[in-house]
């Protein structure tokens, strides 16, 4: 298994441009402001872990990246360009958070539907990736026989199929064993190191220190970011969710502090009941 | 457009059918199911004895004359003659307790008014319960009318001929109501069945997040509609095939056993090219397959789906032109048929098989042309709304 907890990029390394940049993002629902002025940066060759509860705008944030929505203000690049971009695509690989495959179909139909998608990458293509996810077995078995666990390996098997340089997982480890929940990380480290840029957004505060940077999200805002070390250090707490708490403006019993020593974050939520 | 993006997606609708064999079922079995019935209810009616109760008042001897005739001219057809007296306030009674379907009653004047050169009144009496059944049965003892009249009296008399009282039935035409009403069933049929499959498969897409994950690739909504228009084109083109061959054949399957012979297809008689027909019925289901997909994001549940049944096919059906004639509507009702793309399949579809018209018949070209622009017009329509869900 790959290093945990990397800590800063190494100095001597050049730094290439970001695969994402996005500055100003606004998105709203009616009355619901899903994500409010989000600055987002992710580095190249790097796992970025998106973290916040249910409901915090993670998936609104993702959908604005891929262009699957269009935001209200601020601007997004992916891979140096302008979103919505729908040849950026090909280089993109999403893994939704509702799986996204047919369960009509087997397992062989939706790989080769979605490699046909990204251009016909061949049956030996297709027959890797299954075998990547051990799924090369279950080919001809229909999603409705898998197992969820299966499922999820079927999904991520489709947003590999056309070997994309960007990556963007949304909550990949839901209801995902313990042990498919490290082969998955095994997976993603693997593909870090050969190149992939990866996003994950996970709602689990126990997957972050997997990730090389973290993004903190609530109420649609951007609370923190850095490496795992840097936010614990930043927060003066010993684990990542007490660190969430305290940038987000909460005390540990997970309810509004008044004021005073919660406004360490970069952008304090500042709750401010009076 | 990328034709390879096209036909994964055609390809997928192609494996969804080929796993879930009940809608399969749904598109080839259940349109001949229902078709089959049909024909054999226009036709089982009409082919029904006709007991026609002949009450004869006449004083004079040219009724028992024409009783005779009657008697004479039913020998060998549907029509069975009961002996009905001479008492015409025993009518309603006999056909009220079911002892004949119709009662014609000679007046008691009928020889007097024939030898005063004035033409007398024969009625013509139906239970009125049942006006389509009624109005055949009718039909039936006005065409053995005439041909008893004609062995009745010389030529040249026919200014003399009865009056018939009961201009309220509606005469039929040669044709039977089948033959009018099953090529257009195609058309119907295509559209029904198309456009419920494609509303709830294009509903469970944006449900089930595949939607979602397919804008996510570099598929494009045109791409996405053309591939769903192909794949359940296919499916459409089946259906088509299979219905005209069971409308416009028959085949006579022999007695087995306790299973006595009967005629499976209809064998509707047509006039004009099945493939044009065909080409029709297939435009008509391209705009249905668009018009499914345009629909589904006014749903968010498959039941939803079906509500539009009610909405969108059943006011179709009335109003395009199968049943009724589009020209016998009420002014209110004839702009909104002229609105419903089945109409103009409908008037195609039967002035190929009807009357025999091509593709150079301007009512034929018309319609083709319309049913073509339609099915665009939904397409774009489709497309936008695709948009506009994820958006």
């Amino acid at each position: 298994m790959a290093v945990v907890d990397s800590g800063p990029m190494s100095p001597v390394e050049p730094q290439p441009t970001p695969v994402v940049e996005a500055a100003g993002l606004t998105k709203r629902f009616g009355p619901i402001v899903a994500v409010d002025g989000a600055e987002l940066t992710v580095p190249a060759g790097r796992i970025v872990g998106l973290l916040g509860p249910n409901g915090s705008g993670k998936t609104t944030l993702i959908r604005l990246l891929l262009g699957l929505v269009r935001p209200d203000t601020g601007r997004v690049t992916v891979l140096g360009r302008q979103v919505p971009d729908r040849s950026l695509l090909a280089e993109v690989g999403y893994m939704p958070q509702s799986d996204g495959i047919y369960h009509e179909l087997t397992v062989w139909e939706n790989i080769r539907f979605f490699g046909d998608l990204y251009g016909g990458l061949g049956r030996g293509r297709a027959r890797e990736v299954l075998e990547l996810v051990e799924l090369d077995d279950r080919r001809h078995s229909l999603v409705a026989d898998l197992s969820g666990g299966m499922r999820r390996r079927l999904s991520l098997a489709c947003a590999l199929v056309h070997r994309p340089r960007f990556l963007v997982l949304d909550e990949p480890t839901v209801g995902v064993d313990p042990a498919l929940r490290a082969t998955f990380w095994h997976h993603f480290r693997e593909l870090a190191a050969g190149g992939t840029t990866i996003l994950v957004s996970s709602h689990v505060m126990d997957e972050a220190d997997r990730c090389d940077e973290l993004v903190f999200m609530r109420s649609g805002r951007i609370i923190a970011r850095g490496s795992g070390a840097e936010l614990r250090a930043s927060a003066g707490t010993a684990d990542l969710e007490a660190a969430f708490l305290h940038f987000a403006g909460l005390g540990p019993d997970g309810r509004p502090v008044g004021d005073g020593d919660a406004t360490a974050g970069r952008h304090p939520t500042g709750p401010g009941p009076a | 457009m990328s034709p390879r993006r096209v036909l994964a997606v055609t390809r997928r609708i192609v494996d969804l059918f080929r796993h879930d064999h009940r809608s399969l079922a749904l598109v080839v079995v259940a349109p001949l199911v229902v078709t089959a019935l049909l024909g054999w209810v226009v036709r089982g009616s009409e082919s029904g004895t006709v007991r026609l109760l002949v009450v004869d008042a006449d004083t004079g001897p040219a009724g028992a004359q024409l009783v005779a005739a009657i008697e004479g001219a039913a020998v060998g057809t549907s029509v069975e003659v009961v002996e009905g007296g001479s008492d015409p306030a025993a009518v309603d009674d006999r056909l009220a307790d079911g002892d004949a379907d119709v009662a014609l009653v000679v007046p008691d004047d009928f020889s007097a008014a024939l030898l005063a050169g004035q033409g007398p009144t024969l009625r013509l009496v139906t239970a009125g319960v049942d006006p389509a059944g009624e109005g055949g049965a009718a039909g039936a003892v006005v065409e053995l009318l005439g041909r008893s009249l004609r062995t009745l009296l010389p030529d040249g008399v026919g200014s003399r001929l009865p009056n018939l009282e009961r201009s309220t039935i509606y005469l039929p035409v040669d044709a039977d109501a089948l033959d009018a009403i099953a090529p257009v069933f195609l058309g119907y049929f295509a559209y029904f069945f198309v456009f419920i499959l494609t509303g709830i498969s294009f509903l469970r897409e944006r449900l089930g997040g595949t939607l979602e994950r397919l804008l996510a690739t570099p598929v494009t909504r045109a791409e996405i509609v053309a591939g769903y228009s192909l794949g359940f084109g296919i499916f459409a083109t089946l259906q088509v095939v299979l219905l005209t061959g069971f409308v416009l054949l028959h085949w006579e399957i022999p007695a087995l056993g306790p299973i006595p012979a009967f005629v499976v297809g209809l064998d509707v008689p047509s006039a004009g090219s099945p493939i044009l027909a065909f080409v029709l019925a297939l435009a008509l289901a391209v705009g249905a397959v668009s018009l499914g997909i345009f629909l589904s994001t006014f749903a968010r549940t498959e039941f939803q789906i079906l509500q539009f049944i009610p909405i969108v096919i059943v006011p179709q059906g009335l109003l395009g032109g199968i049943f009724w004639p589009i020209d016998r509507l009420p002014d209110l009702l004839r702009p909104i048929a002229q609105l419903l793309p089945l109409t103009y399949a409908v008037e195609g579809l039967r002035a190929v098989m009807i009357r025999g018209a091509g593709l150079d018949d301007p009512v034929v070209l018309r319609d083709l042309a319309i049913l073509v622009a339609v099915a665009l017009l939904f397409v774009a329509l489709a497309a936008r709304t695709i948009r506009r869900e994820i958006a």
